[in-house]
């Protein structure tokens, strides 16, 4: 199995990288493959199992974006192939078609979604993240599909903390068809939007950060049994995982922990 | 008018000191909240002491300033600083005005301030400091800081054009800040455990800031922090003035060599003329000069907090040997760090900064390098987190819990809130279960303790539960006590 990290060099904000260090804890097997600005991406020339890409500053977009702007049809064609994008953070903002800043255009992106960026060059955005994922939706098979499907939805947990937003291009809601989490509570992709992240075939992205598969060990064994083909999928520190996990539903559930984190302060939100 | 406002906003600040006192309350910005409130450009408006002097950075700034409050009062200096409050607007508006006379005048010869770096946006358009030292910009907390590239830009879209900067020419993220300011650098010559590639999970300048290749480091103390140079292009880390070397952890002294004019390629050095000098002392030889200091505790960060002390009372004119002679008067502030020994136990109390994945990795490393049987209790836990929310416990996962896989560190007592996810990341960092022991409650937690012969206890406390630290503390030494005396030492610490 091979797992490639595209520029770990700049993608690497705020714990995401544990995501592959978990990862290959379970899969002590897999190559983990760490691509550089200056390298060609593996997955362009041979078959790779998971494309992985994390949080980065707002400068690494731009220097990410200058090498993936060359790369918009190999990457499209594996996208529409069926293959395994991990996306997390603001990375998932290069993938949209623009990203602004304080109003003003500044990257246009791959275009693989329709949605825009919006960034504040001063506030951050802070919050907590319980939703459900459904794993019936978005086939291979059916891009963006939401039929829904035998197997149970799987709760999510995690941390947002950003400068901007995504927006449909044409509106607030204009993602929430090609979400992959749904919001149960704490925002979705912006303060009015049903949906959280984008799943296009087995493209998957999200503004949840860090450990998001460490935290999520319902999902993440859900990922290497449907999306990397391991018949019995085992997880690294599974009783310890999900011990963590059962508590920080419980707390997200509870409608007296505040979700959100505003410079200091934190805002109920139910 | 303007100035009626300031006068009314300050006398309505200080009634409120006085309440604050007579309530029993302590290190609030509240006086400094309610003068922004009435007046929002108090700061501007002060009439502050005649040299003001800001210390910035992600980590250490609160000991560089202790230092350079502790020697300058040393001095003789009557010194405005903000050691009490916060390091924001608040904080800082505060400082000034407990300092002030009721007719707005400064008591203080100087200021010294530590100055948030995010909030240096909204203070220095206020209040320009006449040095700003920025001692390093890592990462810091996630929610606040974003990153460090953020934070650099943030000071330098803020810069006051005539501030002079005291640099960590070993931080390249730092030493690239306000590029077109005067300033001056300070770094550490190689050192025994240097290393070339990073050992941390986090580096944040793996590329050069110009051409973005991959940057190569010469010599690397810990994450980003070290000597690089880029092969492609030719940028390279930049010429320090200040140069520590020979750091003899025996003998606790290191040297540092100053040279006014090193060669440098990248900017043009301009050593400021020291016009009032309100520091009062000589200034320092136009040839340079190489004298010997003594360091606080053994831990490179800490070497680096004297080396930053140092530079900055050369800028202000002190010659070397009246800096050592100020620093010999001079401690780290206790409720950072402290060691006390019982039983042959040593119990020693450490801050970790919680959200802040590389000062807890620095405790971590500096903790673990120490020779003998340790027991650690973890609890930093951002309790102010907990009672409104749940922590976002990113951090962890970039920060070097591995440095505590070491056979001395024998047992770790994890323990609040986020137990249970400080025990899965010790998991992850290869920890055994037998080395690890959970407790719910942090008042608990020493119950856990089991005392081996001779060893020494730290207990790792984050930046909102120093009061809890001083009753863990004190719980720990309640069971060493009842411990020596119901067992003999032979049988404590031999079970697990």
């Amino acid at each position: 199995m091979k797992i490639e990290i595209l520029y770990p060099e700049i993608c690497n904000l705020y714990g995401d990288l544990a995501n592959i260090r978990y990862l290959k804890e379970c899969l002590p097997d897999a190559e983990v493959i760490r691509t550089s600005l200056q390298s060609r991406p593996r997955f362009t020339e041979e078959a790779v199992d998971l494309v992985y890409m994390g949080t980065t500053t707002e400068n690494g977009q731009q220097l990410a974006l200058e090498q993936l702007r060359f790369l918009r049809e190999p990457i499209f064609e594996r996208i529409e192939a069926g293959g395994n994008f991990l996306v997390t953070g603001n990375a998932m903002e290069l993938f949209g078609e623009r990203i602004e800043e304080d109003g003003v255009e500044v990257l246009r992106g791959l275009g693989l979604f329709p949605g825009v960026a919006r960034r504040s060059s001063i506030n951050r955005f802070n919050s907590l993240f319980l939703g459900t994922f459904d794993p019936s939706a978005g086939s291979s098979d059916a891009p963006s599909a939401k039929a829904g499907g035998g197997e149970e939805t799987i709760r999510v947990v995690g941390f947002k903390s950003q400068f901007g937003h995504m927006y449909g291009t044409d509106g607030d809601h204009g993602l929430d068809d090609l979400a992959l989490f749904v919001p149960e509570r704490g925002p979705g992709m912006n303060r009015y939007a049903a949906g959280e992240g984008i799943r296009i075939k087995n493209f998957m992205a999200t503004y949840v950060i860090g450990p998001l598969l460490i935290l999520n060990p319902p999902f993440t064994k859900w990922f290497i049994e449907n999306r990397l083909g391991v018949s019995i999928p085992h997880l690294a520190y599974e009783d310890a995982a999900m011990d963590s996990y059962n508590t920080r539903v419980a707390e997200y559930s509870d409608p007296d922990t505040g979700l959100y984190y505003w410079g200091g302060t934190t805002e109920r939100w139910t | 008018m303007k100035r009626l406002k300031f006068l009314l906003a300050l006398w309505c600040a200080k009634l409120s000191v006085i309440a604050l006192k007579v309530t029993g309350h302590r290190g609030t910005d509240f006086p400094g909240r309610v003068a922004v409130k009435i007046c929002p450009d108090f700061l501007h408006q002060a009439r502050l002491p005649s040299r003001i002097l800001g210390v910035t950075g992600t980590n250490g700034k609160t000991t560089v300033c202790n230092l350079l409050i502790g020697m300058l009062r040393a001095d003789g200096k009557k010194i405005l600083d903000n050691n009490q409050g916060s390091n924001t607007i608040t904080g800082l508006t505060t400082a000034v005005l407990r300092d002030m006379s009721l007719g707005g005048r400064s008591r203080s010869d100087v200021a010294v301030l530590e100055i948030d770096e995010r909030s240096s946006r909204v203070v220095f358009p206020l209040m320009a400091p006449d040095f700003l030292l920025i001692n390093n910009l890592t990462r810091d907390s996630i929610m606040r800081n974003g990153h460090p590239e953020y934070i650099s830009r943030v000071l330098t879209n803020a810069m006051p054009e005539k501030t002079k900067l005291i640099l960590n020419g070993d931080d390249l993220i730092a030493s690239n800040v306000a590029p077109g300011n005067p300033r001056v650098y300070y770094g550490i010559e190689s050192m025994p455990g240097d290393v070339k590639e990073c050992i941390n999970l986090v580096n944040d300048l793996q590329i050069c800031p110009r051409c973005h290749s991959i940057l190569e480091y010469t010599s690397r103390r810990y994450h980003h922090i070290g000597r690089a140079f880029c092969p492609e292009c030719g940028f390279h880390s930049p010429r320090l003035h200040y140069t520590g070397r020979d750091v003899n952890e025996k003998e606790m002294t290191f040297d540092i060599d100053y040279r006014p004019h090193p060669v440098q390629d990248d900017a043009p050095v301009q050593r400021q003329a020291d016009p009032g000098n309100a520091a009062g002392a000589e200034a320092p030889a136009g040839d340079g000069w190489t004298h010997r200091f003594r360091i606080l505790n053994e831990s490179v960060f800490n070497v680096y907090n004297v080396l930053a002390a140092v530079s900055y009372l050369s800028e202000l004119g002190y010659a070397p040997e009246r800096i050592d002679q100020l620093l010999q008067k001079t401690e780290i502030v206790k409720s950072r760090f402290q060691v006390e020994k019982m039983g042959g136990y040593s119990v020693i109390k450490q801050m970790s900064k919680d959200r802040n994945a590389l000062g807890s990795s620095r405790a971590f490393d500096y903790v673990s390098g120490l020779p003998g049987d340790k027991e650690l209790i973890l609890m930093m836990n951002n309790l102010s987190d907990a009672a409104v929310w749940s922590e976002n416990t990113c951090w962890l996962y970039d920060c070097d819990f591995e440095f505590l896989n070491k056979d001395n560190i024998r047992n770790i007592i994890v323990t609040g809130p986020r137990a249970k996810d400080y025990y899965l990341r010790l998991k992850m960092a290869g920890i055994d279960d037998d080395r690890i022991s959970f407790v719910h409650d942090e008042i608990d937690a020493p119950g856990a303790l089991r005392l081996y012969e001779g060893e020494s206890i730290y207990v790792l406390y984050g930046t909102d539960s120093i009061d809890l630290a001083d009753q863990v503390v004190a719980r720990v030494k309640e069971v060493i006590s009842q411990r020596t005396k119901d067992a003999p030492a032979a049988e404590r610490g031999t079970a697990q």
